[in-house]
């Protein structure tokens, strides 16, 4: 096999790849700005440099040169290499910044060039902190500035779409947001214009920059040159935590981090998952956030003489049992829903079993045409799969409603989704039958109606799995807190989150904007135990271990198989 | 660019510009298109015809409005907003509209030494206009450039991109403002390469005989 050797010690490789992208995988940190996995290689920052050299061959025995010590004369290339752009071959010997001064010197020298137009807009920048320009001026660059004149200005502030917002100063001209649309969403939307110093990323005259995929430019900036409008000036990274999860937009469940300040949703980014949505998050799915922080509820509450009333949790489930002991298990219908987690599902499938029920279903939410066969689906719920997978299938609309206005709906139980707004039911249809509802947000037109209402933690306060359109089986996390104490989610919390924000243990800890809601995983067991059916869990990784043992299309689709990137459930074995 | 050394500011274009061509004169002839297909064809792909098309609409339409770069865009079957970001490199195509000659006076390294920018500021007085700037006739308009690649004969000004006039001297620019004026391009002049110092007795700033051919050898082949 190929050998290389990098500052001294010796990897073995297959193929070609390329110098730097070999170095990334190993572990071995080569700086760089205008190098991106998943975009072609200009090589235009010439921040990866590196020393290259070759061994010599005897032209006579077509053998490696060896100095008096037997080992292969080595020659170098008389000029510094871009590693980004570098076809790896055998016996090839390579000197980074840590072996090499000469490669350090370069580093440092090109990062004063790429500094000297550079405004100091740092302590206003939005990529402070997690900026690679800054980190590796710090780590590579010169200490201080020789440069006497004035900076170039450029214009700043320019709103090139609805989304993003340029500030051409802070420009290095990486072409990175360039190669974007041009390779990947493929709007042709963007060009570097002018030369010299004056060059800059922008729209040809009369364009807008509103191409669905566009604040993903914001993410391959490696310096604040592109910022999110709507995300511009809220909140320094070091004040936010980001827990890994995937976005609930649409069926395709594009991994994503959440980031957390004071327990509201200040921004999505995507999470770079090859199996699912490579390292880009469509425009919808990032700015999808307010659900989370809007509009939430503020405790259970039950009706009383044609009011919802706030009362206890207790209070709430004692009510909830109360309505559906009477009736007969056949006349309760059960909905499921494609927004909630597999868990979640699983036990509303469990609790209708127990009382004799029909299987749930649930209401499919497809909207024609907003797909476009990458990251958007036409259908806008998260689980549709995951609900199939279990046995729970989109609702006969004529059916039920047939079967509602003859009497044989008694009881309508709802699992986080709005039967009346999405026009399953009319609110008359469901005025005289308990409605017992699972719920996100107080826009939920069926709250006009229910009679146990119920605050269902979001995907960002519960623990789940979720099945994307393509059979990726995911885990969501919590990335924030909710009111109620529930030593599952606090202990979940702290692995999500590496910097254990928001725990009651540490010094950022605070109780503003938590929202009273419990996830459906800790309602729906207390209401059935209420009803005389134990369905106690240790928590939503037993169930999904239960689920996984005993139904075939989950088969093996466990937390530990699922970890970070998630399954593809085909792969592992679980039926279609 | 002076200026810019003293006040470096880059402007922001107009992103939401007015069209300056009218709608109805804003099309490629067939015998244009026929030409355009012909550098097509010379590259690998479309995009590398862009330079020469945009040429010919600059000939055609006398400067480069959005309007016209989404027409050689269009023509070409290639993205507008590469088409935009070539125009914006090149300092020779013109994106708004210009006199009918077009002054370009050298004020880079050796032309300076040699009085590029008493030639400018001459010039500037004679015409009563700043660099940049066009005269009320619309007849010139006068710009810094920088390095033409004619050191050996500094200072130097090129004419709507056509042909130089060499070692400047304020007699010259008043002869060949006198010719511009009457619609006279000045010839296209070979100068000769330090090589050839000998034959005219060491002197190489003494004026070769003009030529009055656009080419040297040796020409391409796809040119001839």
């Amino acid at each position: 096999m190929p050998r290389i050797t990098i500052d001294g010690t010796v990897y073995e490789f297959e193929g070609r790849p390329k110098l730097l992208q070999f170095c990334l995988d190993h572990g071995i940190e080569l700086p760089h700005f205008c190098y991106h996995p998943a975009l072609s290689i200009p090589a235009n920052c010439r921040q990866c440099l590196v020393e290259v050299g070759m061994p010599v061959i005897d032209r006579e025995t077509g053998k490696p040169k060896l100095d008096e010590n037997g080992q292969p004369v080595i020659q170098f290339m008389p000029k510094l290499q871009t590693s980004c752009s570098l076809d790896m071959a055998d016996g090839m010997v390579v000197k980074t910044h840590r072996t090499s001064e000469k490669v350090a010197r370069a580093q440092r020298d090109n990062l004063e060039f790429l500094l000297i137009n550079h405004p100091l807009d740092c302590p206003i920048c939005d990529q402070a902190g997690k900026c690679p320009l800054q980190n590796q001026a710090y780590k590579y660059g010169p200490e201080g500035s020789r440069f006497e004149f004035l900076k170039v200005h450029k214009p700043k502030r320019v709103k090139l779409g609805p989304r993003v917002m340029l500030d051409a100063e802070r420009c290095i001209n990486c072409t990175r947001c360039v190669r974007f649309t041009d390779e990947i969403s493929k709007s042709h939307q963007l060009t570097i214009i002018e030369r010299g110093v004056k060059n800059y990323p922008i729209t040809p005259p009369g364009v807008e920059f509103d191409d669905p995929y566009s604040m993903n430019v914001i993410d391959l900036c490696p310096v604040g040159a592109l910022t999110s409008i709507d995300a511009r000036f809220k909140a320094r990274p070091w004040e936010m935590s980001a827990t890994p999860s995937i976005t609930i937009t649409n069926a395709k469940g594009s991994n994503c981090y959440y980031w957390v300040r004071d327990n509201l949703i200040v921004e999505i980014t995507p999470r770079a998952n090859t199996a699912v949505n490579d390292y880009w998050l469509p425009d919808e799915d990032r700015l999808d956030y307010h659900r989370f922080n809007e509009n939430r509820p503020d405790g259970p509450e039950v009706r009383r003489d044609g009011r919802l009333v706030r009362v206890s949790w207790e209070e709430a489930y004692d009510r909830a049992a109360a309505l559906l002991s009477g009736i007969e298990g056949q006349r309760i219908l059960f909905l499921g829903s494609a927004y909630a987690t597999v868990e979640d599902n699983y036990l509303l499938k469990r609790l209708a079993e127990a009382l004799g029920a029909d299987t749930p279903v649930y209401i499919p939410h497809i909207e024609p045409g907003h797909g476009d066969g990458w990251l958007r689906t036409d259908d806008r719920t998260p689980n549709a799969q995951g609900c199939q997978r279990l046995g729970i299938l989109p609702v006969d609309e004529a059916l039920v409603q047939s079967r509602l206005e003859s009497g044989d709906i008694q009881a309508v139980y709802v699992l986080e989704d709005d039967p009346v707004g999405s026009g399953l039911f009319s609110a008359e249809a469901l005025a005289d039958i308990p409605v017992i509802l699972h719920y996100y947000n107080t826009t939920n037109q069926t709250l006009a109606v229910a009679d146990v209402a119920l605050p269902a933690a979001t995907v960002v306060e519960t623990i789940g799995t979720y099945v994307n359109c393509d059979g990726h089986a995911q885990r969501v996390r919590p990335a924030k807190a909710i009111r109620t104490v529930n030593r599952v989610l606090m202990r979940e919390i702290g692995k999500s989150r590496l910097d254990q924000h928001g725990t009651p243990y540490d010094r950022w800890y605070n109780e503003k904007h938590q929202v009273d809601c419990k996830p459906s995983w800790e309602i729906l067991p207390e209401v059935a135990e209420r009803l005389g059916h134990p369905l106690r869990y240790k928590g939503p990784k037993y169930i999904m271990q239960e689920i996984a043992e005993t139904i075939p299309a989950f088969a093996g689709a466990t937390y530990e198989a699922m970890g970070l990137e998630g399954v593809r459930l085909v792969e592992i074995g679980a039926e279609v | 660019m002076a200026d810019f050394i003293k006040k470096p500011v880059v402007p922001l274009p107009d992103l939401q510009p007015e069209p300056q061509i009218p709608a109805d004169q804003l099309y490629f002839t067939e015998e244009e298109k026929q030409k355009i297909a012909r550098f097509k064809e010379q590259y690998l792909e479309p995009a590398g015809a862009v330079m020469k098309t945009l040429w010919l609409a600059q000939e055609k339409f006398g400067f480069l409005p959005p309007e016209v770069l989404q027409l050689v865009a269009d023509e070409l079957g290639i993205p507008y907003a590469q088409v935009y970001g070539v125009a914006t490199f090149y300092t020779q195509y013109y994106k708004e509209k210009k006199g009918k000659y077009v002054l370009d006076v050298c004020t880079c390294f050796s032309c300076q030494v040699c009085g590029g920018y008493d030639i400018l500021h001459y010039l500037e007085e004679k015409l009563g206009i700043h660099k940049g700037e066009t005269t009320p006739d619309g007849l010139f308009t006068l710009q810094e450039v920088e390095c033409l690649g004619a050191c050996g004969s500094a200072p130097v000004l090129q004419v709507s991109n056509g042909p130089y006039v060499h070692n400047l001297t304020p007699e010259k620019v008043d002869q060949l403002l006198e010719n511009l004026k009457q619609g006279k391009l000045p010839p296209f002049v070979s100068l000769t390469l330090p090589q050839d110092e000998a034959e005219l007795g060491g002197n190489r700033r003494s004026d070769a005989e003009a030529v009055e051919s656009y080419r040297t050898p040796p020409v391409a082949h796809h040119t001839r």
